[in-house]
């Protein structure tokens, strides 16, 4: 009896608390991802990576030119002669984008989003798993879909750099209902076909698997300094804030503990 | 002091009574010499109402309550002026813990029966001050105007139209527009800046008035005024300055501890202080697949949603916070303090706890059939708590109050 109140607590918490959709659609779980904000390197090799493959259609209007090269430590000289497109831009606009807003409707659908606040409103996470999710589909007007964004209108713009992928399938181990891998009477692991596992094609792309995860990752770090540009002085200012409180608090419970005594 | 200071002082006391003032409200004001931390909050509250006022001033200074300026200006804020995360933070942190502060002063309240004779007017203002809080926080999320703020006034401002007859045209009259636009903002920035920070001021005076015309309660629910000394002090009292400041800074100074941990580490409080459909502007073209109100509001959208109709629910959840009005009359016990009252009383108050925090969470998870079936036992059991009250505490037996604290 004991036993079924528990199966019955299980399955209705189960039944609760579970979300329904995962995070990353088809993908799942997203791939987690730990921002650098302090890795100068990483956040110029992503911002390059941005504005050389990103920017031609996604804009970042709420950003300034002259604030990405400053807080990057990015001479202004070397920023304006290598990263700067169009030579009436001025280090104090706001980076609008360069594609009419009616051309990219007719070319892709939807006009291509803003990407100031995208790892805000989405998550570093997910962003991340997305531009790594793009697999081959014919049926796809750009000849892309992804898994995490299912019928995304995006093309896959870093192919030439990651290469073709596609959806395979594989064997993997059957799982027991108690986790446990199912074995035959020989002991070996029962295994069964499962698909929707991502494949990157040797040889088609100009990187390697993991000197693409690389260049995801700098970008993906890039547009968090983006999301929130202040995020590296918020964290270090905060350290001071919470030991101006802990030496407060410190003085003002000996102070008041000393004061109790008077009616103790 | 020098004697022309002292004269100075002397001539405005005399036209303005400050030095009386300053001793009956704060100096000589005698409060009850063992309290426990649940008393703090109250003075919390009031650090968190000046946190807002002062960061809310200089927030409205760049603020543009237009349709095509809000979500950008405050994406300005936070990034082309100096500082200017610091006070939207602040902010925005600070409405999410004036509610978590004045959430706990309440749950004190109904803990050690801060409402028992003749505390009544005092609950009475707290209730009404809580009120308006929740009605300047709607307004001030619609503000920054992103997905979450637009779809969030579109499911509250429709509600209005739930009301029969009027219903139509108090949901214009509150819109502005015949859809949510510039006319909208422009108000809710007008109330949300001018007329409910004063309403709210005006309240929180009568408040701390009422509060010490007739003495600040404790856990034990010991009338201190009983006994007196000879100059008419309660006994069982100490002044309040500078005992209960030097309390009060104590936990003002653990406050700004976590306050700071929020603010500076974790802005967005895991997308409950700050929702993540938030970052993107208002679209009125796309709908969000969920649509979830800030955790404060949360309990009471559960049971919102609980009810398939949209007057019913209207009307529950215009209940569910009306009744926290009269609980002074609710309230039957003898014992102020859950200390001194009957195991029914105790009882009841675990179940509303647990259930009340169940609400919290369902308020912002989607809805599934499981999930419904427990934000309706969830209601049931919140107005159960209030409306079974004058049974439950009139039959139970409580425990002799002492005389002394």
């Amino acid at each position: 009896m004991k036993k079924l109140f528990l199966i019955l607590f299980l399955f209705c918490t189960h039944d609760v608390l579970s979300s329904g959709a995962e995070p990353c659609g088809d993908y799942g779980e997203c791939d987690s991802f730990n921002a650098e904000l302090r890795n100068l390197e990483s956040l110029q090799l992503g911002a390059a990576t941005f504005l050389n493959h990103c920017y031609g259609c996604h804009s970042l209007q709420y950003s300034r030119w002259g604030r990405i090269a400053k807080d990057l430590e990015i001479p202004e000289d070397l920023f304006e002669a290598n990263l700067v497109f169009g030579s009436d831009v001025k280090l104090g606009d706001r980076m609008t984008g360069s594609m009419v807003k009616e051309d990219s409707e007719a070319w892709f659908g939807i006009s291509p989003p803003d990407l100031t606040l995208t790892t805000r409103l989405h998550g570093s996470d997910w962003v991340y798993t997305y531009l790594r999710a793009f697999y081959e589909d014919a049926s796809r007007p750009y000849g892309v879909n992804n898994m995490v964004y299912p019928g995304a209108s995006m093309p896959n713009a870093l192919s030439q750099l990651q290469g073709k992928q596609i959806l395979t399938c594989k064997d993997v181990p059957i799982l027991a209902s108690n986790g446990g891998i199912k074995r035959d009477e020989m002991g070996m692991d029962l295994t069964e076909e499962k698909c929707g596992y991502l494949k990157t094609l040797p040889g088609t792309g100009d990187l390697s698997g993991e000197e693409f995860d690389e260049v995801i990752f700098n970008l993906v770090n890039f547009m968090t300094y983006v999301g929130e540009p202040s995020r590296a002085d918020r964290e270090r200012i905060g350290w001071y804030v919470i030991l101006f409180f802990v030496i407060f608090t410190a003085f003002a419970y000996l102070l008041s503990r000393e004061y109790q005594k008077d009616y103790h | 002091m020098t004697e022309k200071s002292t004269g100075i002082f002397n001539w405005i006391d005399r036209r303005l009574p400050i030095l009386n003032t300053y001793e009956r409200h704060l100096s000589k004001h005698p409060v009850p010499k063992k309290v426990n931390f649940w008393y703090m909050f109250g003075a919390l509250a009031s650090v968190v109402l000046i946190i807002q006022i002062v960061s809310g001033i200089w927030l409205m200074m760049p603020y543009q309550n237009t349709e095509e300026g809000a979500f950008a200006s405050v994406e300005f804020i936070m990034r082309d002026i100096d500082y200017g995360w610091v006070i939207r933070y602040m902010h925005t942190t600070g409405a999410s813990l004036f509610f978590a502060v004045v959430y706990l002063h309440m749950f004190r309240g109904l803990m050690y029966g801060s409402y028992h004779k003749p505390k009544e007017l005092v609950w009475i203002f707290g209730m009404s001050i809580y009120l308006v809080m929740m009605a300047e926080g709607f307004l001030g999320y619609v503000l920054p105007y992103g997905q979450m703020s637009y779809w969030g006034a579109q499911v509250i401002i429709s509600l209005f139209g739930a009301i029969p007859f009027i219903g139509e045209s108090l949901e214009l009259w509150v819109r502005g527009d015949y859809y949510i636009s510039g006319a909208t903002i422009s108000r809710f920035f007008a109330l949300h800046v001018v007329a409910l920070p004063l309403i709210l001021i005006a309240l929180v005076f009568m408040h701390l008035v009422a509060l010490h015309e007739v003495g600040a309660g404790n856990p034990e629910g010991v009338d201190i005024e009983k006994f007196l000394d000879e100059d008419g002090v309660p006994l069982d009292s100490v002044p309040f300055f500078p005992y209960k400041v030097l309390n009060a800074l104590v936990a003002i100074g653990i406050f700004g501890i976590v306050f700071s941990i929020i603010m500076f580490f974790f802005p967005e409080g895991g997308g409950y202080f700050l929702e993540l459909a938030n970052f993107e502007e208002a679209n009125p073209l796309s709908t969000p697949d969920h649509i979830a109100p800030v955790w404060y509001y949360s309990p009471y959208y559960a049971m919102l949603r609980a009810v398939p109709d949209k007057l019913g629910g209207l009307i529950v959840m215009a209940s569910a916070i009306a009744i926290l009005f009269v609980v002074p009359w609710l309230d039957r016990s003898k014992a102020a303090s859950i200390r001194y009252k009957g195991i029914l009383s105790k009882i009841a108050m675990v179940i509303f706890v647990l259930s009340w925090i169940m609400l919290a969470w369902l308020g912002t998870v989607p809805v599934t059939e499981l999930r419904t079936t427990l934000s309706v036992i969830g209601t049931f059991i919140y107005f159960g708590f209030f409306l079974l009250m004058p049974i439950y505490t009139s039959i139970e037996k409580s425990k002799p109050v002492p005389d002394r604290l």
